[in-house]
């Protein structure tokens, strides 16, 4: 009985023991964050100073070098063919209307002729023979990139009549009114292209059509949109360098 | 005698070895708890040594002591006194009464013992 009532004491006294254990392990660990102590003389510090100078010398030299390489593969690509032909590349997709253009020009509004609307006139589609007067109008007065109802002109641009529609390269003209944007070359020829379009010819035939153009000069520059469908060459082909190209 | 000394180190190396730690704020608890269960232990070994030991007022002691620093410590801290010095120094001098004792009980029976061995 004695030997039982031994042996549970024991038992509890292990225990808890074991728990006090734990706690003080774990106010160890909170309180007394092991500290390294620096213990090093002067000497021993000088010798580590001067290795850390070595290290960054050594680092510096790295960066050097790095930034002499950059520096030498940019004036390399500079000087490349390869340069030379990207930039051909993206002058010729400027020119061809592949990106979006910003700058000076001005904006012409087409819109419905409000008094004839109130008498009961019905005002029908703009015609494509109009829309392509005004365009060459604009290309004869300097005009360098036009976009009508944000649909850019290129080169290649057709504006037709589809079933009674007027269609620029696919892109079809329902609603009235819609804007013209025309950028010209600089501030100076949107300055002078609005004055020509001011007297333009071309606004007199659209009001015969119960249209009516307005010129507006924006302050600052505009932006007209690229050419989003692909451009389709049929008739070219490269040429071939064993038959041509001798001259 | 000596399980309770191994259970000691045993708890000892696996509050090392398990990744626990408590944040600064209840840093003061534990200390406290700690201080408790010392007291505790150290006077569960007196009684043991002067043939009073009662398992059931050694265990609620334990649990009860470290409750009551704790909560000491938690008012204190909520009314701006630092009353767990209070516990700290009850439990202070509790611990070196009772090692006290443990000393002169030990010291008794040591020379209890060598006058026995004398005699023979």
């Amino acid at each position: 009985m004695k030997n039982v009532d031994k042996k549970k004491k024991n038992f509890s006294f292990t225990l808890i023991a074991v728990v006090i254990g734990f706690m003080i392990a774990i106010q160890f660990r909170t309180v007394k964050e092991p500290e390294v102590r620096d213990t090093r003389d002067t000497w021993q510090l000088r010798d580590d100073i001067l290795k850390e100078n070595e290290l960054q010398l050594k680092l510096i030299r790295e960066v050097q070098s790095h930034e002499a390489k950059i520096a030498q593969y940019e004036t390399e690509l500079k000087h490349s063919k390869e340069q030379v032909l990207r930039d051909t590349l993206e002058e010729l997709k400027v020119e061809a209307g592949l990106t979006e253009v910003t700058g000076y020009g001005i904006i012409l509004s087409i819109e419905p002729v409000m008094e004839d609307l109130l008498i009961g006139k019905t005002v029908s589609n703009v015609s494509p023979d109009l829309l392509k007067r005004l365009v060459n109008e604009l290309n004869m007065y300097e005009a360098s990139h036009i976009a009508i109802d944000n649909q850019r002109l290129i080169n290649t641009t057709v504006i037709r009549d589809i079933n009674n529609e007027t269609k620029i390269d696919g892109h079809s003209i329902k609603k009235l009114p819609f804007e013209i944007l025309v950028i010209a070359e600089d501030a100076k020829g949107a300055e002078k292209l609005y004055n020509r379009m001011q007297v333009s010819k071309s606004a007199d035939e659209f009001f015969v059509d119960n249209l009516r153009v307005k010129v507006i000069k924006p302050e600052g520059r505009i932006t007209i949109p690229a050419y989003q469908n692909s451009i389709r060459i049929r008739d070219m082909k490269p040429v071939d360098p064993e038959k041509g190209g001798n001259s | 005698m000596w399980l309770p000394v191994l259970g000691l180190i045993i708890g000892v190396i696996l509050g090392l070895f398990t990744d626990i730690k408590v944040s600064e704020e209840y840093a003061n608890y534990l200390s406290i708890a700690v201080l408790a269960g010392l007291d505790t232990l150290f006077g569960g070994i007196r009684a043991q040594l002067q043939n009073i030991y009662d398992e059931k007022v050694f265990v609620s002691g334990f649990f009860f002591n470290i409750v009551l620093a704790a909560s000491l410590a938690f008012l204190g801290v909520h009314l701006g006194v630092d009353l767990y010095l209070a516990a700290v120094f009850a439990f202070g001098v509790r611990l070196f009464q009772n090692i006290a004792v443990i000393r002169r009980i030990l010291l008794t029976k040591w020379t209890v013992n060598k006058e026995k061995t004398e005699k023979n």
